[in-house]
């Protein structure tokens, strides 16, 4: 069997055990990861394989997870992986949507686009209370079981099933944008970020290339905000659409290694995990942002992934000079 | 007949003038030379032509149709391939993953996205194939950014013939070379355009006269001559336009 | 005059005035990104830190005036730390511009913590110096001095910016730089001090509009996000690096805000993004600019 094949049957083996290793307090830590995960690679997309820096990926983000919200508030008796699905894909929607302006603007432009069309939604929901209950939010809608009829049904109030939930999507969703690097389109995305204008001139649409991207990238942004929706039975401007919503993965990213697919999923767990060793001083959390912004950009931008690297690279060392020591002796 | 005409092209930056009523005659097969002293215009007519800027008079005629204006992909995709004088290859992936681009192009995998492209084997064998071609295949693996100069330059020319155009147009291809790359170069061009239109923007009269079959002197944004090296050589004109351009003189 | 012929000049002379200071704003920020290439997104939360200083200095002398000159120094100051000690670090990174987006995006974070930490987070007030107090009467309209005094003050340091820019030698640099990015280094110049000169200057004008917005606005930790956000707007709509482009952006987006808050007072955010979202449909590269 092929490596990857091995890795990756591995990690979906350790996954699968989790819930039943540790107790449903990991499991809803597990379940913050995998929908932190998911979001930081819909970003990873764009930032490390397109180029664009987005401060406005809350608003995909939000997308979905009102998305998911309204439907389920709105039309009982919806299937929720329907409802999850057409989150998401409303989601890639507003990301098709506002393409004809994102896939004009390059660099900084595009970055202070992104964080406008962020703000906006963010305004926007806020006022809106007739439809999104303003700073309030939605809540208190009945999830409805994950269910086949006549097969199984599962209960996602239950930590161990909306783990299998959330976690399944999310290794999906990862996985699906994994494999689209690797396709030729993935191949047109990355050129597009080394060189724009020779893409053009080797035929490529690169408008529309970067325009299905923001829909891809959008869609998988909205699905993790769907999960989101799901998980916490509540979604307010401040947890979906906030500012800091879009820094958060940023931030995911750049902790875990920009440039990298896997870097940012990485990322997501050293945050979380600080996030928990901090949780007495909710009020440090944006300081402690700031100083990691500054510090990983400063000294270690490769991120804790090229830590590894590094530490790989010592250990052959290490081990040539030892050899070469022990031939000569 | 014409693979290429252009009609009383003209083109200005901000007021500034720079192509006057250019009529360029490009027939099929030949290696066409575009010379004429700095600022003739040579690079904006290259531009012009290949859809980096629209023109603001006349018109381009691309294989009988008109191409006026078209945007770089869709002239790609009629088969016009260009190269650049400051290199612009994708320095951050390696050769074999340049080459590859131009040849997903020719074969029309562009939206493509539920296939993995290392599994492709007809683009990965024609993609060895053409480094062959090239002498690259040592560096298959090799950084763009990581080449020597010289290969560099000779990468960038060959992903212009990547996508096999029917047309391909050079800017400047051996710029900045050393004598024993510029002539490397200069056999690769013969080997690669065998059989294929080319046109090419070109400073080193050595060059000129070792690849071109025609040639058509620019001076000041218009056409000054245009024919076989042989009448060039002696036009009148040419020589008066060129003259004080060491360059030039030296090369007859 | 009639009550509304009032209410119009009430609001144009209001807009005019925060036009004025979100110039201000935006000229240092515009200044630094068309000398640099970066676009500080610290530059809100400087002006906030300034307007703290500016409660502090107040606090201690008891003079407006001498904290409209020590708190943009301290600002300055702060800027060229920032500028030597961390971007240029930064753009040894190889991350292109997003190591610059994302460090001060860091510094902006820590800056509004910090202060919060030093000042609290209870709003603070600064009165209108007595000299500027009371109002003033234009054709039947009442109208506060201290408004006025804003339009005036950014005049002046325009003025002072445009007598650095075409009267010295630092002003020739910074031109030629802004007009070819790749010309500074051919001057054979030191750039790395005229870079950190500019991030000064810049960073000194953020903290000018910082002071002279005090007294009108309540000063808070958020202070800075507000007109943070519209000077990056004024920014990319006018063209990155045009300071002509920035005044005209500044002084409509400041009427627009003025009239916006007056008619559609729900909806008066939403204006500013969707100017600049239109203007960068037409012209990518903003209004009067020529790079990305």
């Amino acid at each position: 069997m092929k490596r990857p094949v091995v890795w990756l049957a591995g990690a979906l083996a350790v996954l699968a055990a989790i819930p039943f290793v540790f107790g449903p307090l990991h499991t809803n830590l597990m379940v913050r990861l995998a929908i932190e995960a998911l979001f930081a690679v819909s970003l990873n997309l764009l930032l490390s394989y397109t180029g664009l820096l987005s401060f406005g990926h809350a608003l995909y983000f939000g997308v979905g997870a009102y998305g998911a919200a309204l439907i389920l508030t709105h039309l009982q008796g919806i299937p929720i992986l329907v409802a999850v699905l057409l989150s998401a894909l409303a989601a890639a929607l507003v990301g098709l949507v506002l393409s004809p302006l994102l896939v004009r603007v390059r660099a900084t432009a595009f970055t202070m686009l992104t964080l406008a069309f962020g703000q906006l939604m963010f305004v926007l929901c806020s006022k809106f209370r007739e439809v999104t209950g303003g700073e309030d939010g939605i809540m208190g809608w009945t999830t409805p079981p994950l269910a086949l009829p006549g097969l199984f049904s599962l209960d996602l109030r239950q930590p161990v099933n909306i783990y299998f939930f959330a976690v399944g999507l999310a290794c999906l969703g990862i996985l699906a944008m994994w494999f689209f690097t690797k396709t030729p389109m993935g191949s047109v995305m990355i050129s597009i970020r080394d060189n724009q204008k020779r893409v053009d001139y080797l035929g490529y649409q690169v408008v529309l290339t970067k325009a299905v991207i923001f829909c891809f990238s959008g869609f998988f942004a909205g699905l993790a905000g769907a999960v989101y929706a799901v998980f916490n039975n509540l979604v307010s401007v401040g947890g979906v659409l906030h500012i800091m919503v879009s820094f958060q993965p940023l931030m995911a990213i750049l902790v875990g290694g920009i440039g990298t697919f896997f870097g940012p999923i990485l990322g997501s767990g050293l945050l979380l995990l600080l996030e928990e060793v901090t949780q007495a001083y909710p009020e440090l959390a944006l300081m402690i942002s700031g100083v990691i912004f500054i510090l990983v950009v400063m000294f270690l931008p490769g991120g804790a992934i090229s830590f590894g690297a590094r530490l790989r690279a010592w250990w052959r060392k290490r081990a040539y000079l030892r050899k070469a020591r022990e031939s000569e002796a | 007949m014409n693979v290429l005409q252009t009609k009383g092209l003209s083109h200005h930056f901000k007021g500034l003038q720079v192509l006057f009523g250019v009529d360029l005659q490009v027939r099929q097969g030949e290696h066409h030379a575009i010379i004429g002293p700095n600022g003739a215009g040579k690079t904006t007519l290259f531009n012009v032509i290949t859809g980096t800027y629209r023109p603001t008079g006349g018109q381009v005629v691309f294989k009988g149709q008109d191409v006026t204006g078209l945007a770089p992909y869709k002239l790609a995709r009629k088969g016009l391939g260009r190269s650049f004088q400051i290199t612009s290859t994708f320095e951050k992936q390696t050769v074999f993953q340049n080459i590859r681009m131009g040849v997903m192009s020719r074969r029309g995998i562009r939206f493509d996205f539920w296939r993995r492209v290392a599994g492709m084997d007809g683009v990965t064998r024609e993609t060895e194939e053409i480094l062959a071609g090239i002498g690259l295949v040592a560096e298959r693996d090799v950084l763009a950014c990581e080449l020597s100069y010289g290969k560099h330059r000779a990468l960038e020319v060959s992903m212009a013939l990547s996508t096999d155009p029917d047309l391909v147009m050079l800017d400047e291809p051996t710029a900045g070379m050393s004598k024993e790359e510029t002539h490397a170069t200069v056999e690769l061009i013969k080997r690669l355009t065998k059989g294929k239109t080319m046109v090419m923007v070109e400073h080193d009269m050595d060059v000129v006269f070792s690849l071109a079959d025609r040639i058509t002197v620019l001076y000041y944004g218009a056409i000054l001559a245009s024919g076989t090296p042989d009448v060039i050589r002696d036009d009148q004109r040419v020589r008066d336009a060129y003259l004080g351009d060491m360059e030039f003189s030296h090369a007859f | 005059m009639s009550p509304e012929t009032q209410m119009y000049l009430a609001q144009g002379i209001h807009g005019l005035a925060y036009g004025m200071l979100l110039f201000l704003v935006a000229s240092g920020l515009t200044l630094i990104f068309g000398m640099m290439g970066i676009l500080n997104i610290a530059h809100g939360a400087f002006f906030m830190l300034s307007a703290y200083l500016c409660v502090t200095v107040l606090g201690a002398t008891g003079s407006y005036w001498l904290s409209l000159l020590i708190a943009p120094l301290g600002v300055a100051l702060l800027g060229i730390l920032v500028e030597r000690f961390m971007l240029r670090r930064a753009q040894a990174s190889g991350m292109g511009h997003i190591a610059e987006l994302l460090l001060t995006l860091g510094v902006s974070l820590v800056l509004a913590e910090a202060v919060k930490l030093t000042w609290g987070t209870e709003g603070l007030q600064v009165n209108v110096p007595s000299a500027l107090a009371g109002l003033v009467n234009i054709a039947g309209l009442e109208y506060p001095i201290y408004r006025l005094f804003i339009i005036v003050l950014s005049l002046v340091v325009l003025a002072l910016l445009s007598l650095v820019l075409f009267k010295t030698r630092l002003g020739t640099i910074v031109r030629a730089a802004v007009s070819d990015p790749g010309m500074v280094s051919a001057l054979g110049v030191n750039t790395q001090i005229v870079f950190m000169l500019v991030f000064g200057l810049g960073s000194w004008m953020a903290g000018v509009a910082g002071v002279a917005a005090a007294p009108i606005l309540t000063v808070f930790p958020g202070l800075g996000d507000q007109i943070g956000m519209d000077a990056f707007v004024v920014v990319v709509v006018g063209g990155f690096g045009s300071l002509f482009g920035a005044l005209l952006a500044a002084l409509f987006l400041g009427e627009l805000n003025a009239f916006g808050i007056q008619f559609i007072p729900k909806l008066s955010p939403v204006l500013m993004f969707s100017f600049m979202a239109l203007v960068l449909a037409f012209k990518p590269t903003g209004l009067f600019g020529e790079r990305e």
